[in-house]
């Protein structure tokens, strides 16, 4: 019971969800007994059979050349989401392949628009102008990486919300409010201004992020808290931020020092060296590799185990800080889980050519069971279906102009 | 049993009896009914291999009836018909991983397979125009900033010999001859018969007749449509890992990438064998020497003696030098495929 522990001291914190849900339950002068049992999710989906649906959607690709996708997406989760309960409870993925094949004609038709609007301005702009070897794919694919950033984000917002719409939990369908385009637009921003200023503001825009992705989420008519602020956060950040940039000078150091060792080893100097590169055999080339892969190790050393650091705690603290209605939520995933989590299940797609993904997703899935704990239980009563309608399509954006897992 | 009214996220643990036409829910503590469903309106949503336990639903109503227990399923299911895939025989994983694994290695083998040889057939359909375009935009992006020369007789000279062993060998579309000024001393063909000259080449031939060689050889690449047979090959290569991988994972698109350059540099070789042995061909035919394309070799040898094709291996776009010079060697017969007047044109094309 780590966890409980942990969490005990922000109860006093009048931002904390903890402080916040007591506020909700406990009537004036009466002492807070909310009912605050733990409980985790879980996971009991077998990697065997997950596999067995995921090759027969790898074979379903090859034979229709990527059309099966979107109904092979949406067998995978709906095995996913049934083998996941929370309270005892399982969830249920109600999207179907052809919602999805909308979504992605309709991106599709977005695409032959901007393309048609590109012609255009082609046309009228550039054609035969001074600097006509300025050519039309130019300015389509310019204007395409230029348009690919912020539609991504529309895109995940967007995939998050159809999602969302599609899975119930209970008998009563999941939700988000707010606009993709008004995300869209933020993240654009804030990607832009982190960029700017050297990362520096990585705390403002994981926040600010998250926020209206975590409190624009619905479980029923019951919307989700977030009561984070990025205050919160800039020391650990600054820490890691100055700590990643010794950690690059260091390893810059041991990778000099380690190639300075070998030359010196073999009897060469660094203009010898030049020499080689000037001609490169494949003996150079062997070389460049290893030394290349040396510094893939250090950097894996050094570098990798503080972004997790990092991750890690930005995780806990904005799992920690969200809520629905009474039910709050805390995890106490360690620096070594996610390296599983982020640098580990990077490893095995990559070493396996993509066919270990459904084991990523299985120790994902397993990894959430395991870390997430959930404390107290909904009023049931009071969470009902939402009156709205889902939207008929989703995540055409994503399949666009992003790489989307299940 | 737990029974969710669809209309709050309650739960309540009930009961059920089945009869001939109608689903009875009830509080197994006080027997009160919840809900009674007629059969005829029972849906599974889903099935027992994809869901651990596929809720029970009436047709287009949110309420849900979620079955835990597999020995309740299986004798739901034998009493009402409609809802039989709550309880479908358990997937022998084994036997089917075995299985799928055996499809998917059939399947990729195939689509290789196709690629391998199915390019032959494939490239010639994709309309000229549009192979014509790429290669006009190619070159746009490659004479951005070089310089392009403009001699006249010295082009007219080259293209007429190009256009000339390009209907030799019964190809019909008009063959487009650039030189552009400076080096690398080399040349290489486009999509849409357009063939790139660097005026290094030129100036570094020690006769007219290597820089016929190099033509014919260019012309065989033209005849064979090798640009546009190694583009469908790249593309098709790029289709099989992205479909491979799920078309999901952008971590495998390096490995994509660098498993395509491994597959372009083997076409490469085979493309280059095929077009040596067309070039001195066509040259033959025409009555012309054809000794030019073991000399360019040779002195290309001479000038560097290690190898770097034979010791680069598979990892060479080409085959090893030696390799070419023997299988090109011919007499130095025939007549010269330029003029005297030509060929002086032609080395000051770009002056």
């Amino acid at each position: 019971m780590q966890c409980s522990q942990r969490y005990r001291g922000p109860l006093s914190d009048a931002s904390s969800p903890w402080t916040q849900a007591a506020a909700q339950t406990a009537a004036p002068g009466v002492p807070w007994t909310a009912d605050l049992t733990p409980s985790r999710p879980v996971y009991d989906g077998r990697l065997g059979e997950l596999y067995t649906i995921y090759l027969r959607h790898l074979v379903l690709m090859l034979l229709t050349l990527g059309w099966s996708r979107f109904w092979g997406r949406t067998r995978i989760r709906r095995y996913v989401w049934n083998h996941l309960s929370v309270l005892g409870d399982r969830f249920e993925y109600r999207g179907r392949g052809r919602e999805l094949l909308i979504g992605f004609l309709l991106a599709l038709l977005l695409l032959a628009a901007w393309g048609g609007l590109m012609y255009a301005v082609w046309v009228y702009g550039f054609h035969e102008k001074p600097f006509a070897s300025f050519g039309l794919f130019d300015i389509f694919s310019l204007s395409v990486a230029l348009i690919g950033f912020p539609l991504a984000y529309v895109g995940h917002y967007a995939g998050l919300r159809y999602k969302l719409t599609r899975t119930r939990w209970r008998g009563i369908r999941c939700g988000m409010a707010g606009s993709a385009w008004h995300y869209g637009a933020i993240a654009t921003f804030l990607g832009f201004a982190n960029a700017m200023t050297g990362y520096l503001l990585t705390p403002v825009v994981s926040v600010n992020l998250a926020r209206p992705r975590i409190s624009n989420t619905r479980v029923g008519t019951l919307p989700l808290a977030f009561a984070g602020g990025a205050g919160d956060i800039y020391g650990r950040y600054l820490g890691y931020y100055f700590l990643n940039i010794l950690a690059w000078i260091v390893a810059a150091v041991v990778v000099f020092m380690a190639v300075g060792g070998t030359l010196e080893g073999l009897g060469l100097s660094f203009d010898d060296l030049g020499g080689y590169f000037a001609k490169p055999s494949l003996h150079t080339v062997a070389l460049v590799l290893a030394a290349a892969f040396a510094a893939y190790i250090v950097f894996g050393l050094l570098i990798l185990p503080l972004r997790c650091w990092w991750q890690a705690y930005l995780l806990r603290y904005l799992v920690s800080h969200s809520r629905a209605g009474n039910v709050l939520f805390a995890t106490a995933i360690t620096t070594r889980q996610m390296w599983g989590f982020l640098v580990l299940n990077y490893l095995i797609v990559l070493l396996t050519l993509g066919i270990g993904w459904p084991w990523v997703m299985h120790r994902t899935l397993k990894l959430i069971a395991d870390q997430l704990w959930i404390y107290g239980a909904p009023e049931s009563a009071a969470i009902r279906q939402p009156p709205d309608r889902a939207p008929g399509y989703g995540e055409g954006l994503l399949d666009m102009f992003d790489v989307s897992g299940v | 049993m737990r029974y969710y009214d669809g209309e709050t996220a309650g739960v309540e643990a009930v009961a059920l009896r089945v009869t001939s036409h109608e689903l009875v829910i009830y509080r197994p503590a006080d027997s009160s009914i919840v809900a009674r469903w007629p059969v005829p309106e029972l849906v599974v949503l889903g099935d027992s291999r994809h869901e651990a336990a596929p809720p029970v639903a009436l047709r287009g109503g949110n309420a849900r009836l979620v079955v835990e227990d597999p020995a309740w399923r299986t004798q739901l299911a034998s009493l009402v018909p409609a809802l039989a895939p709550l309880a479908l025989p358990p997937i022998r994983v084994g036997r089917r991983l075995a299985s799928y694994s055996l499809a998917l290695v059939a399947v990729v083998g195939t689509f290789w397979g196709l690629l391998e040889y199915g390019t032959e057939y494939a490239a010639p359909l994709l309309p000229y125009s549009l192979q014509a375009k790429l290669g006009e935009s190619v070159l746009d992006e490659l004479l951005a900033d070089k310089e392009e020369c403009t001699g006249k007789v010295g082009l007219a000279a080259i293209n007429r010999l190009a256009n000339e062993l390009a209907r030799e060998a019964g190809y019909k579309h008009e063959v487009k001859v650039h030189i552009v000024e400076g080096g690398p001393v080399n040349a290489f063909t486009l999509p849409g018969s357009i063939l790139v000259f660097y005026s290094d080449l030129i100036d570094r031939a020690k006769d007219s007749s290597q820089v016929a060689g190099v033509v014919a050889h260019e012309i065989g690449h033209v005849v064979h449509e090798h640009p546009t047979k190694g583009l469908v090959k790249a593309y098709g290569m790029d289709l099989l890992v992205k479909l491979l991988t799920g078309g999901y994972t952008d971590i495998l698109a390096t490995l994509g990438t660098g498993g395509n350059v491994l597959l372009a540099m083997r076409n490469g070789r085979a493309f280059e064998r095929e077009a040596d042995a067309t070039g001195v061909k066509l040259l033959e035919k025409r009555g012309l020497r054809a000794d030019g394309v073991s000399s360019f070799f040779e002195q290309m040898l001479e000038k560097e003696p290690k190898d770097a094709a034979a010791a680069a291996g598979i990892w060479s776009s080409h085959p090893p030098t030696a390799e070419r010079i023997a299988a090109t060697k011919r007499p130095p017969s025939g007549r010269p495929a330029f003029t005297y007047s030509e060929w002086q044109a032609l080395r000051s094309v770009c002056k």
